[in-house]
């Protein structure tokens, strides 16, 4: 090496933490070195802009993010004959899908048809449409809703994942949401992961992807991550260089967890809001590809959750407990005693409506429809850590939670009656065929208020899975899937369509990736 | 490092840092893998880390620690004893899990399960209540250990992110 690139390495070594490791002097000390040496710092990062003098590792296909739709990509890759790399910047794997409810959905799957239940991709795009206010990129909700059964069909055959039931999700036409056997997104993201390490694919865990690395030419060449990466510690790490000869796919997730970011975007979305997701969902990756070129869409369509409760933390048992009697039991302002929005519409009719309010509402059913409806173990652990609570009466539950008792009842006879005629003249509330009036005791109760769930907007991609830049061309090398990405569900994500959206664009994405040519 | 491919500025700052380092009082214990598990002084030097009037500690294991502090009494020295103390007195000194090499790394969880076979752990810690911190329906037995047991530093509820299970750590 030249006198003058050591000397170069040797200031950008000086100037970040190398500095602090060679000398073993405490952190309280380093504030005072960085001040010092500021304008060292800004030359060496433009140094650093330019391709690595040497990469440390190589592959043909880099991963980032060890979900669903970055476990989906890396299989296709290395079935696609590509030598892969997955990289998770958390200690676990899994980010938000292995926590999630499980549900996907599928167009004309096989648990339909035993339910008299008729379906089509057709349909399917149709809702996508409809609750994304018409925003969404058409071709992406069609490969997205014609794609869903071949793709529930791959994670059976060939991934090993198991689905065992048929839910309803609020805003689609007809219930086409299948569920893994284990109510959770565990079910489909450990089989990914075992099949993948099956295959050969490498994983690096704590290791976080810092930059896309661009040649000259602007593609996508490799990437510069900090390995030994320990959550949320920024400073925390070391620096390598890995090459990606034929592509890098982000399946790295949204940004609910990023306060500042979702609040630029949608200033409501202040600290009054939790989110469902892991801690980890703050979404540098997607600011990288934008530092890299890649264009964003739709970023401040946020979706909050309208069935967590405050009485829980995280994601909660009570979603699963909503969603199962939404059409089969009334949800209330607890103030009024009355219903205020139709309880099986889109998440964003309902969390709107929740928000204006600005307070948590109510919704109860009782021991016909709950027995019916809900999972038993979903019941058992809401009522164990109190956010689902057990009344005799209704009178009870109007006691219990402060709500004028007389207009209560008369709500709840009204809701009876709707549910005989099967009609709902007030909120135009879908009734389904087996759903009962709310009579037999005892009543179960939750108490619902939003929390940030789901970042529509994000990388725009093409139907190849490939990002498109701020100069309208494709940012070659790169790729994306996902919640990371932005235009498959326009202003409103309607339940289980995200697991579908994962795994079909994750399978794209990989597929295509491995099909690039090398750039070296 | 080489001092003299410095430029001037960066020397200068190092120097400066330097003679601060001298006077800042380091309060971090010397972590020397030589020790032996019952010399505190090795470590610690003149710092008092066990309260007065507590017995000589010399040729004591983690076994003796536990006949006056029960793991589920009063004086249970559950988050109060680093990990790595407690791997130390029972034995696994600092070599048996970083390896020789002089600078430590971090250590992967298939170390841990040489001892510490997950789903014999689930197996024990399934009574439990309301969850086996072991095992869950997200990982299964699956999670690194260190998500929740950090050896050098208090451990912390890995759970707890969403859950409210009020797990009492090691």
């Amino acid at each position: 090496m030249s006198e003058e690139v050591n000397r170069e390495n040797q200031e950008k070594e000086v100037s970040r933490r190398g500095f602090i490791k060679a000398t073993g002097v405490a952190a309280a000390v380093a504030g005072l070195a960085m001040s010092g040496l500021a304008g060292t710092v800004r030359r060496a990062e433009a140094a650093g802009d330019a391709m690595p003098k040497k990469w440390d590792e190589s592959y043909d296909v880099i991963v980032v993010g060890t979900g669903f739709a970055g476990l989906a990509a890396a299989i296709e890759a290395k079935h696609g004959g590509a030598n892969v790399l997955v990289l998770e910047k958390m200690r676990t794997h899994g980010g938000n899908s292995i926590i999630n409810g499980g549900d996907f959905a599928v167009a004309g799957n096989r648990f339909q048809k035993p339910a008299g239940i008729q379906d089509s991709p057709e349909l399917m795009v149709k809702d996508m449409m409809k609750a994304g206010g018409d925003l969404n990129h058409p071709a992406l909700a069609k490969i997205v809703a014609e794609k869903s059964l071949e793709t529930m069909e791959w994670c059976e055959s060939f991934v090993g994942a198991k689905f065992a039931r048929l839910n309803f999700h609020g805003g689609h036409s007809v219930k086409r949401s299948v569920q893994t056997e284990n109510a959770s997104g565990s079910g489909l993201v450990n089989p990914l992961l075992a099949k993948a390490k099956s295959m050969g694919v490498k994983f690096a865990f704590a290791t976080k992807m810092e930059r896309l690395i661009t040649n000259k030419e602007g593609r996508v060449v490799g990437v510069e991550v900090k390995k030994g990466y320990k959550f949320p510690n920024e400073d925390s790490g070391k620096p390598a260089y890995i090459k990606a000869s034929r592509a890098v796919v982000l399946g790295t997730g949204g940004f609910s967890q990023n306060v500042e970011l979702r609040q630029i975007q949608d200033p409501r979305l202040d600290k009054r809001f939790d989110s469902t997701n892991h801690a980890g969902a703050t979404g540098e990756a997607l600011l990288a590809a934008c530092l890299a070129g890649a264009m964003d869409v739709q970023m401040d369509w946020i979706q909050c959750g309208p069935w967590t409760s405050p009485d829980e933390k995280g994601f909660g048992y009570v979603p699963q407990f909503c969603e199962r009697i939404v059409g089969y039991a009334p949800m209330v302002d607890p103030t009024t005693g009355r219903r205020f929005i139709k309880e099986t519409g889109n998440r964003k009719v309902r969390a709107d409506a929740i928000m204006q309010l600005n307070h948590p509402v109510l919704i109860f059913g009782d021991s016909v429809n709950v027995a019916r409806q809900v999972l038993t173990e979903i019941l058992d652990k809401g009522i164990e850590n109190g956010s689902i609570r057990k009344f005799d009466t209704v009178e009870e539950i109007a006691r219990h939670y402060n709500i004028p008792v007389a207009p209560l009842l008369e709500e709840v006879a009204k809701w009876n009656s709707y549910v005989e005629k099967k009609k709902d003249p007030d909120f135009d509330c879908m009734i389904f065929p087996n759903a009962t009036p709310t009579v037999k005791p005892p009543f179960y109760a939750a108490r619902l208020w939003p929390r940030v769930h789901h970042t529509m907007g994000g990388l725009v991609i093409n139907e190849n899975a490939q990002v498109k830049g701020f100069n309208l061309k494709i940012l070659k090398g790169l790729y994306a899937a996902g919640e990371v990405t932005g235009g498959v569900h326009g202003a409103v994500r309607l339940g289980s369509v995200a697991m579908a959206d994962c795994v079909v664009f994750g399978r794209i994405a990989g597929r295509n990736a491995a099909k690039e040519k090398p750039w070296a | 490092m080489n001092i003299r491919a410095l430029s001037n500025k960066s020397a200068f700052v190092l120097a400066a840092a330097l003679v601060l380092a001298g006077t800042t009082a380091f309060a971090a214990p010397k972590r020397l893998a030589t020790a032996k598990p019952d010399n505190c002084v090795a470590c610690h030097g003149k710092e008092q880390v066990l309260p007065a009037g507590h017995p000589k500690t010399a040729r004591m294991t983690f076994a003796n620690c536990l006949e006056c502090h029960p793991k589920d009494g009063p004086a249970s020295l559950s988050g109060k004893l680093p990990l790595s103390h407690k791997h130390h007195l029972s034995g696994a000194n600092c070599v048996q899990c970083h390896g020789k090499s002089k600078k430590k790394e971090p250590v992967a969880a298939e170390v841990c399960h040489t001892c510490h076979e997950p789903e014999q752990l689930a197996r024990k810690t399934s009574g439990i209540k309301p969850q086996n911190p072991h095992t869950s329906k997200h990982y299964g037995t699956s999670l690194d250990c260190n998500n929740c047991h950090h050896q050098h530093e208090k451990s912390e509820d890995f759970c707890i992110q969403c859950h409210s299970f009020n797990f009492k750590l090691p």
